[in-house]
């Protein structure tokens, strides 16, 4: 009985392990897909309206899902702050501290730094070409992210159950 | 009526520069923080130039700021400023959106919250012959708004027709820098607030602000007291700008800065014809050189200015030397008529 039991354990803890990571494959093309959106409203906001940037990020911001709401929120009350910082300096701290909490890879971090460096310091023509760039990138980032997830959370969810069961046979 | 000093009643606000700091980036912060605080209440501009010493105007002189802070009159020495430096400002003082700013790169100045102007100066981009707006941007002018209240306090009473319950068609005139706008937008405020000492109620004004100098507007809003009863058309072409107020705004008086072409003068003469009454300012030291231009010629023939106000700074910038009324101009020596 307490065998039993602690075959149990083994296998959902080893379960839950191999959950855990399954869920970062399967959030990435999920945040991917909320970047791409915000930046095209951000396109309409920036190339139509001419909206100040911390007033535009602001709108981003409340209609984009949670987790990339947050990390809009944050660029556009620290750039309302006006301490003096230029955006790139905000959006680049913004992304370093939003980089643990997210299932984005290095590569959609350069993607989003590489539009920080350009985001408010050009005319609007200039701004809506940097912002559909951007956005493409992404958009090849998220066809990759798809892939990797269609393989990759199945697989993990597998391995965590299947592990778990392994160890189990090979201890009882 | 001639010689009065009109520097006295009224000082800049000694404050002034505490709304540009939060513009600067943090390194220039600290050095003009470190400036004495006697010489920063004469602070009158700002001059970064990307790779140049930084420039503080003062009390009508230049000095160069050190490193370590403390003012020099020479250059050596002085703090650099940096191109990062540059794009912490100009990013601050767009808001961080130069796309927002099309129309003020494209005629060179933004104007910041508090009426303080900054210049900009940098690579044009051209479109079709015209700039289309600035890139590459090299050197910052940063000017401290001197708005200075009281000064036509003792102006506004020669303007003031009584039989009208309105103020008489005015022209400001003078040199540059003599104080004509400043003066104006006094005026403005008076006008527009009443004079109760002089049994004045006010008057709704119009103001066309084509190069938001007389407001000072930012995002449309004026930052300088131009009174209760007053409307800014900010931005606006003048000729444009007055017609526009005429039939949307009905004011009582229409105010506008450096008339001198002719199709000014034509919309002046639309506004007589409504019967709203018109101050203006004039780039021009004396009346027979207002009259060698054609369009302000024109413009006298017409004969329906009533007060000339000619400023100068013989006592300081601002004194007013002269105010004629218009049946002075045959005294004045000025011909009326061409033939």
């Amino acid at each position: 009985m307490l065998k039993l039991i602690g075959g149990l354990l083994v296998v959902s803890a080893t379960g839950l392990a191999g959950w855990a990571v399954a869920r970062v494959y399967a959030r990435r093309p999920v945040e991917l897909r909320l970047f791409i959106s915000a930046l095209q409203m951000l396109e309409t906001e920036i190339t139509y309206v001419a909206t100040p940037l911390p007033d535009a990020l602001d709108r981003v911001a409340q209609q984009v899902e949670f987790p990339v709401a947050l990390f809009f929120r944050r660029v556009a009350r620290e750039l309302g702050q006006q301490a003096g910082c230029s955006a790139r300096e905000v959006w680049n701290r913004a992304l370093e501290w939003y980089f643990p909490k997210s299932a984005l890879v290095r590569n959609d971090l350069g993607i989003l730094r590489g539009l920080g460096n350009n985001i408010g310091i050009s005319d609007r023509d200039d701004q809506g070409k940097h912002l559909r760039l951007a956005a493409e990138q992404l958009k090849m980032a998220l066809a990759a992210a798809e892939e990797s997830a269609s393989k990759n959370v199945k697989m993990w969810n597998y391995i965590g159950l299947l592990g778990g069961l392994i160890i189990v046979l090979a201890l009882y | 009526m001639g010689g009065l000093p009109l520097t006295g009643p009224g000082e800049a606000p000694a404050g002034a520069w505490r709304d540009i700091m939060p513009f600067l980036s943090p390194s220039l912060k600290e050095l003009i923080a470190g400036v004495p605080p006697g010489y920063l209440a004469q602070l009158e501009e700002i001059r970064l130039r990307r790779d140049k010493p930084l420039m503080l105007g003062m009390a009508g002189r230049d000095f160069f700021v050190r490193k370590g802070g403390g003012l020099e009159t020479r250059p050596e020495g002085g703090y650099i400023v940096e191109a990062g430096d540059l794009e912490k400002v100009i990013q601050n003082i767009s808001g961080h959106s130069i796309y927002a700013l099309e129309e003020e790169l494209r005629n060179g100045y933004i104007t910041l919250p508090g009426g303080h102007r900054v210049g900009l100066t940098g690579k044009a981009v051209l479109a079709g012959g015209r700039v289309k707006t600035l890139k590459h941007f090299s050197g910052l002018n940063i000017r401290v708004c001197r708005e200075i209240k009281g000064i036509a306090d003792r102006v506004i009473k020669h303007l003031i027709d009584y039989k009208a319950d309105n103020v008489y068609h005015t022209v400001i005139f003078s040199p540059p820098r003599c104080g004509k706008t400043t003066l104006l937008r006094d005026l403005v405020r008076l006008i527009s607030n009443g004079v109760p000492g002089l049994n004045f109620p006010g008057r709704t004004v119009g103001v066309v602000d084509e190069r938001s100098e007389i407001a000072g507007c930012h995002r449309g809003v004026p930052q300088m007291d131009v009174g209760v009863r007053t409307d800014v058309l900010d931005g606006c072409p003048k000729a444009q700008g007055m017609m526009m107020l005429l039939r949307a705004m009905s004011p009582d008086i229409i105010v506008t800065d450096e008339i001198g072409k002719m199709e000014d003068v034509q919309a002046l003469e639309e506004v007589f014809n409504a019967g709203v009454r018109v101050i203006v300012t004039i780039h021009g030291s004396s009346l027979q050189e207002l009259v060698n231009r054609p369009a302000l010629k024109y413009l006298l023939q017409l004969n329906i200015i009533q007060r000339f106000v000619l400023l100068g700074r013989s006592r300081g910038v601002g004194t007013v030397e002269k105010i004629l009324s218009g049946n002075d101009l045959p005294r004045a020596g000025v011909k009326m008529c061409s033939n």
